[in-house]
Order: C-alpha cells, then structure tokens, then sequence
C-alpha cells in the first residue's frame, strides 16, 4: 500500500468472482438435479408431469 | 412464451454475466483509491441487490398467501427465499474478500455486516422451518408469518449504513461510480443477476409446484376407502 492507495489484490479479484461464477453454476446443476427428481416423484404416482 | 423464457433467461444471464465479467475484469479502469480490488464491486452490489429483491418476493408472494391461501404463491415464497439465500450468501463471501485488502480483515462485527448476516440466517432458518414441518397447510401458513417477521432484517440493512457510524461505504450505485465503463460493468452485471433470479426462481417455483402436487394428492391406496376419487 503506498499513500492510503491499494496495490495489487488481483488474487481477492480473482476468489470473489470465482465463488460468483461457481455459485451460479453450481445452483444451476442443483436445480436441474432438483428438477428430475420432483418429476420422477410425480411419475411415481401415475401422474403427468405436464398435466 | 414458454420456450422463449426457458432459453431466453438463462441466455441473457450467462450472456450478461460474461460480457459484464469481461468489462468488469479488463475494460473498466481501476479505482483511484482502491485500485483493481475495486472491480469485486461489480460482482458483489448486484448480489446484494438480487437478494434484496428475492426476499422482497418472499414478502409478497407470503402476504398474497395469508390473503389468498394460494399454493402457487407459497411456492414462489418459497423458491424466491431460497434464490435470496443463494444471492446472499455470495454477498456475505464476496464482502468479506473484498474486507481483506481494503479494512485489513476477513470479518468485522460492522452494523451492516452483522445484519446482512442475520439477514442469511434468518431466511436459512425460514427454509429450514419449511422442511420441519409436515403439514402443508400448517407449514405455508407459518412460513408466510416467519417471512413477514424476518423482513423486518431488510430495511436495517438498507439503512444500517446511514443510521450507524459503519465502517462500510454508503450504497454503490450507477449514479456513485465516476467512470462510464465501471458504470456499465455495474449494470451488466446487475441485470444479469437479475436474470439469473427470474430463471432460478421460476425453476425452482416448477419444482416447488411438483411436489405440492405430490404432496396433496391423496394415497391411492387410501383413496377408494376415504371416499375419494381412486
């Protein structure tokens, strides 16, 4: 740090939109996951998923 | 219309979120006083206004419920409270690296810190109500109470930053922000956020739906003797 100016810290740049990038992957693939599984409940019972 | 929102959602928010990576990361100049570790910003503003927005749909959708006893709204408290929590957690992560080169800390127990915190507790705690309870009648309705109390969160937070002496800046805005190319990776980012709440809730309302209609279907093998349609 020179004069109350920040230098560098790329690397904390670098980890905050890595975790932004891997949460939003990684709920996509939890939801898509989810979603077959609440549709192979519902098939479960004889139902149809689109009625 | 359906299709156009299954592909046109997901697109936006993927598109968004790259060419708003792409600005945020290489175009847009560093900051005078907080040089590149500025541009952690534009990642961490919009996730705290998606989760403000989520939870704003919670409060909603949950007062529609108590009004309207409609499941379809349960379900989108439901599934927004939980694309809140997702949001909130990345703000609670992205704050705290963004805390370490600039405050010297990984955490500090700062006004708007420790409520953005309650903030993601209280609506786990709500998500984690919604599991405990069997009974869909009894859990919409004492989820829909919980959201409306643990809202209270929501306005402090906003606020904390004006009401209390925060070591936190005030709100970063478009209308904060000096250069137009910090400027547009803000915005960028932002909608795309914004996106991604709109996909990931009407997924996870779909989802939610399903298991309603799993959930208050009757036994089949219950049915005939309870008089009701086998």
């Amino acid at each position: 740090m020179t004069q109350g100016v920040i230098e560098g810290g790329w690397e904390y740049v670098w980890a905050a939109y890595a975790v932004t990038w891997t949460a939003l992957v990684g709920y996509t693939l939890y939801l898509w996951r989810q979603r077959r599984l609440a549709d192979d409940e519902l098939r479960a019972t004889g139902e149809d998923e689109r009625s | 219309m359906r299709r156009v929102l299954d592909f046109g959602l997901p697109a936006m928010a993927f598109g968004l979120l790259i060419i708003g990576g792409v600005v945020g990361l290489a175009i847009a100049p560093p900051e005078r006083d907080m040089g590149d570790v500025y541009r952690i910003i534009y990642v961490h503003v919009p996730a705290a206004l998606g989760a403000l927005i989520a939870y704003t749909t919670t409060l909603v959708a949950s007062l529609v419920y108590l009004f309207k006893s409609s499941w379809a709204a349960d379900a989108i408290a439901e599934s927004s409270a939980e694309v809140g929590v997702v949001l909130n957690g990345m703000l609670l992560i992205t704050g705290s690296i963004w805390g370490r080169p600039t405050w010297g800390v990984w955490w500090t127990w700062d006004p708007r810190l420790t409520t953005a915190a309650i903030m993601f507790f209280a609506f786990v705690g709500y998500l984690a109500l919604r599991r405990f309870v069997d009974a869909p009648e009894k859990r919409a309705t004492w989820a829909s109470v919980v959201a409306i109390i643990v809202y209270v969160d929501i306005p402090i937070v906003w606020f904390s930053v004006r009401w209390w002496n925060s070591l936190h800046q005030l709100q970063s805005s478009p209308n904060t922000i000096p250069d137009p190319m910090m400027k547009l990776a803000l915005r960028l980012n932002a909608f795309a956020l914004l996106f991604f709440f709109l996909w990931f809730t009407r997924q996870r309302y779909r989802i939610a739906r399903t298991r309603q209609r799993v959930e208050l279907m009757e036994p089949p093998a219950l049915a005939p003797a309870m008089g009701g349609t086998p």
